[in-house]
């Protein structure tokens, strides 16, 4: 038989072991484990976690280029090359995880495989995730809460929102959060529920908004392969790949909705209090992102208006 | 020669006079040299206002503050990368000298320019990649992934200045020793 | 062939590259990029430039110039030299009392600046010449500042614990917090090593004079009066209201932290065109070109170092160490004196940021499970990290020396610094046996931790 062929797996989350830590960590784990079983070896996958192979932003562009082979990432990171890939944390474009689980086969799902295709990337787990505000002050539940508040919204689209709202939004490395919200420099931050867990804000921020139930924050953050590895491997392990990818989908689903009671419970214990979004709230924000970063993000391109009205069907 | 500027306390130029075509040559180097610290300057005293402006922007005004990271960046990036041929003009780019006692002079000269050729292997390379890498940015419209999105193409093209910039000096500095017998290391 | 064959040549490669005398940023690229070449798919070579600029375009670590500036502008204008005097006025009558001074300068600028070379950078400037000046052996001057500069990762802030708290999931706060303790231990070893050499250095000096020798600068006495030092006081002002300045805008909530490095910046050339009326083009102009030249040295040896921890990361080799490190089942004790002394041996050649990158999420287990507070472990780590800046082939600090005092031979450098590492070892002992040393303070605040 031919040598074992193994896949580097990369991403910036905190590494941990395939039982325990950050679930998305664990995802690349049990499906390196998984593809190595089911291959009888032949298959290999070794996680890199924590950015510890490259940075964050480095990471698309190496798959493209076949540098990387894989990667769990935030899929708007990717904004600056694929603009395409903003629509991964559009607000208010997917307001549950029943929404999300149809983008995959829905016709938005396709059209988006088809333009990552094109860039030399395949998505080989369709991960989707809730996220939450942490505030120092004030909660931030309605879009009038964000009014002068200094904000880091962390992504693009999120930020048109935000400053839409009223809100000092402000560009910041994650790794700064905690300090500047100490001092107050920072007075709340979004992010997914278990970056909220991990970068440990309820210490310095009391109020937490959840994704449980319903939000307007929404991240797409798939397992992605290079199309040139990909390509190389024969024709039984890209379907093996496909088919343990598609099966992590459920367990990615499972885990990030446990964490958003999980980093409920957080700021509660730590004497904090937290915060569930009405359908209403949701609307209010869904209202604003519509006349603000949806509206920008169709006028990008013909290809980005093409995304924008197959998303908008599956509201 | 003049670099442009006065360093306190710093010994004259390491580099040797010589004479014609390369005379010419490391005079304007070292004239390009002299402009690109005196714009790099700039970039610094602006990358420090910029910051600080940040802070009146947001605090006092209360005014998004989302492009002030990313300029700063730039500035300083730039700033970096074009001095990399002045910084190594003054053999400021620091290494281990540690056993130029067990050699002779003779064997001294060969080893530092040994050192200067594999140095410009390596920037050559690393210039050719740089290029490269801006010629990607500007064909498919890169930016950076940020709220206010600036094209990548300007941090690249500093790299890549840069970087070239450094790779003539080397380049100079190597045919001088060539020239003089390394009379002046 | 094997990762550890390749890591074993990846080593000795670093090695015969930086001895040869090339720069350390071009030996440290090139060794990566030929490694690149033999070892890894073609493809990665295209990425190469890449790499180098996504971990360069970081805020947090581009910082480092402004601290540089924010040094340089002390360091290079009158105001360096105002305080030195200001401060050996008062402290001239304690044995090493200039020496003394510079550690505590270093701690008072590690607390407003998180990288170690900065704060090295920023106190050196001035803090070496005032040292030779007043008759202080080069060994000894360089020795002092290099280890105090290391302060800049152990008081917070320090880029280095805010990576370590991501990748070991531990309170941030609670981690800057531990890290105070242990610094002042450090400041206290290091002062008593500084009283301890001067009176050494002193007596050689006599003796040396005694004997018809010639007149060392130690032996100008100075003899002022309870006016003269009250008169000098005023001249510590620029120093401490940059001192403030910075510490209102960074923990009143005015400015996040790579703010906090710009505004130092400007203050501090505000301080100095105000109070020296060093404003002109001509005067700044060595204050600035001084800056960019160390920030560039700097700044390519990180940006190389981040591509040669790449490829090592790539290729597996530090992972693999703290692998085979992990499966020897080890006992407690056993199990942290490997894994430290594989921090040191990474410590020879990566910087701590690209240690903690790839080594934390492999040991951090099983260090958790052999029952160790991993805050606790995050400063001890921190301070064997610290030793790798101060001891070659790369060493952060001591390349700064090298830009600040070029005439001091390297050889002198590492020999000054060798009694500091000890003391560093001696500082990580004591913690080992006396944990409260730094977890009693994160404690005191935040009640006991409830691993
Ligand atoms: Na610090
Ligand atoms: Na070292």
């Amino acid at each position: 038989a031919a040598d074992p062929v193994t896949l580097k797996i990369s991403h910036q989350f905190p590494g941990g072991t395939i039982d325990a830590g950050d679930f998305r960590d664990r995802l690349c784990r049990r499906f390196a484990a998984e593809i190595e079983k089911r291959s009888g070896g032949a298959l290999k996958g070794t996680v890199y976690a924590g950015s510890s192979l490259m940075k964050t932003n480095a990471q698309f562009s190496a798959l493209r280029k076949g540098a990387l082979d894989m990667s769990l990432v935030p899929l708007n990171y990717a904004g600056g090359e694929v603009p395409e890939t903003n629509i991964g944390l559009m607000p208010g474009m997917v307001t549950s995880y029943e929404q999300a689980a149809k983008w995959k086969n829905a016709e938005v799902g396709k059209a988006l495989s088809e333009v990552l295709a094109n860039k030399g990337v395949i998505i080989v787990s369709w991960i989707w995730q809730a996220g939450g505000v942490a505030s120092r002050t004030t909660p931030v539940v309605d879009p009038s809460d964000a009014k002068g508040l200094k904000i880091r919204g962390g992504s693009k689209e999120m930020d048109m929102v935000l400053k839409a709202a009223g809100a000092a939004v402000l560009d910041m490395p994650s790794n700064e959060i905690y300090a500047a919200m100490q001092t107050g420099a920072l007075d709340a931050a979004m992010t997914s529920s278990t970056s909220l867990i991990s970068f440990r804000l309820e210490e310095v921020a009391k109020h937490l908004t959840t994704g449980r139930g319903k939000t307007y924050w929404f991240m797409l953050e798939p397992l992605m392969i290079s199309k040139s590895v990909f390509d190389q491997l024969p024709k039984s392990q890209q379907d093996l790949i496909m088919t343990v990818g598609a099966e992590m989908e459920k367990f990615a689903m499972e885990q990030a909705k446990a964490d958003d009671q999980a980093v409920a419970t957080v700021y509660q214990k730590a004497g904090g209090k937290a915060y569930d979004l009405s359908d209403a709230s949701v609307k209010k924000w869904q209202a604003i992102a519509r006349e603000t970063a949806w509206k920008n993000y169709g006028e990008k391109s013909e290809s980005c208006a093409r995304i924008l009205t197959l998303a908008e069907k599956l509201l | 020669m003049s670099h442009g500027v006065d360093l306190e306390g710093r010994k004259p130029s390491l580099t040797p006079q010589v004479g014609g075509v390369l005379g010419t040559l490391v005079d304007w180097q070292a004239k390009i040299n002299s402009y690109v610290l005196f714009v790099s300057m700039l970039a610094l005293l602006a990358a420090c206002l910029v910051l600080t402006l940040s802070v009146v922007m947001r605090y006092f005004l209360k005014w998004p503050t989302d492009w002030q990271d990313e300029v700063s960046v730039f500035l300083l990036i730039g700033a970096v990368f074009m001095c990399g041929a002045f910084v190594q003009s003054e053999r400021g780019h620091i290494g281990i000298s540690a056993l130029e006692g067990f050699f002779s002079p003779a064997a001294n000269r060969l080893r530092l320019l040994f050192c200067d050729i594999a140095s410009l292997a390596f920037c050559i390379f690393f210039t050719y990649k740089t290029w490269s890498m801006l010629h990607e940015a500007v064909v498919e419209g890169q930016t950076t992934s940020s709220t206010w999105g600036p094209p990548l193409w300007i941090p690249y093209g500093l790299m890549a200045a840069g970087m070239t910039l450094l790779c003539i000096q080397m380049l100079l500095q190597i045919l001088i020793a060539l020239k003089t017998k390394g009379e002046a290391n | 062939m094997s990762v550890g064959i390749i890591g074993v040549l990846y080593g000795l490669g670093t090695l015969i590259f930086m001895f040869s005398g090339m720069p350390i940023a071009f030996a440290l690229g090139s060794i990566a990029v030929l490694f690149m070449f033999i070892f890894m798919p073609g493809s990665s070579l295209d990425t190469v430039t890449l790499n180098v600029y996504e971990e360069m375009a970081n805020i947090t670590l581009l910082s480092v110039p402004l601290f540089i500036l924010k040094g340089a502008a002390i360091g290079k204008s009158r105001a360096g030299a105002d305080l030195y005097l200001a401060i050996h006025a008062w402290m001239h009558k304690i044995p090493g009392g200039l020496g003394i001074a510079n550690v505590f300068a270093s701690a008072l600028f590690a607390a407003m600046s998180g990288s170690s070379p900065a704060t090295c950078s920023a106190i050196g400037s001035a803090g070496i010449p005032e040292m030779r000046a007043r008759g202080y052996s080069p060994r000894f001057a360089a020795g002092i500042i290099a280890a105090g500069g290391t302060l800049g990762i152990l008081l917070p802030p320090s880029i280095v614990m805010i990576l370590f708290s991501v990748a070991a999931e531990q309170s941030l706060g609670r981690l800057f917090l531990a890290g105070i303790g242990p610094g002042i231990l450090m400041v206290i070893l290091f002062s008593g090593y500084a009283a301890f050499r001067y009176k050494k250095e002193y007596k050689e000096a006599l003796d040396t004079y005694n004997q018809g020798g010639k007149k060392s600068a130690y032996l100008d006495a100075m003899r002022l009066t309870l006016y003269d030092k009250f008169r000098l006081l005023p001249r510590v002002v620029p120093f401490v209201t940059l001192l403030v300045g910075v510490m209102v805008a960074l923990y009143g909530g005015f400015a996040t932290p790579s703010e906090t490095a710009g505004l130092g910046g400007i203050l501090a050339l505000c301080l100095i065109a105000v109070i020296y009326r060093m404003w002109r083009p001509s005067q700044l102009k060595p204050i600035l070109s001084s800056t960019l030249k160390e920030s560039t040295m700097l700044m390519f040896i990180i940006g190389m170092s981040l591509l040669y921890s790449y490829v090592m990361s790539y290729l597996h080799i530090s992972q693999s160490a703290a692998e085979s490190i992990v499966a020897l089942s080890l006992s407690k004790w056993a199990l942290l004196s490997v894994i430290l002394l594989m921090v040191v041996v990474l410590g020879f050649f990566l910087p701590p940021v690209s240690i903690i990158l790839m080594t934390a999420p492999i040991i951090l287990p099983p260090l958790k499970a052999a029952g160790f507070d991993l805050i606790w472990f995050g400063v001890v780590m921190t301070i064997v990290m610290e030793m790798g800046l101060i001891h070659p082939p790369v060493g952060l600090n001591i390349f700064v020396i090298k830009n600040i005092a070029p005439d001091i031979p390297l050889k002198d450098i590492i020999w000054g610094v060798v009694p500091f590492v000890a003391l560093m070892m001696f500082a990580v002992l004591l913690i080992c046996i006396f944990p409260s040393i730094a977890t009693g303070f994160p404690d005191a605040v935040y009640g006991l931790s409830t691993k």
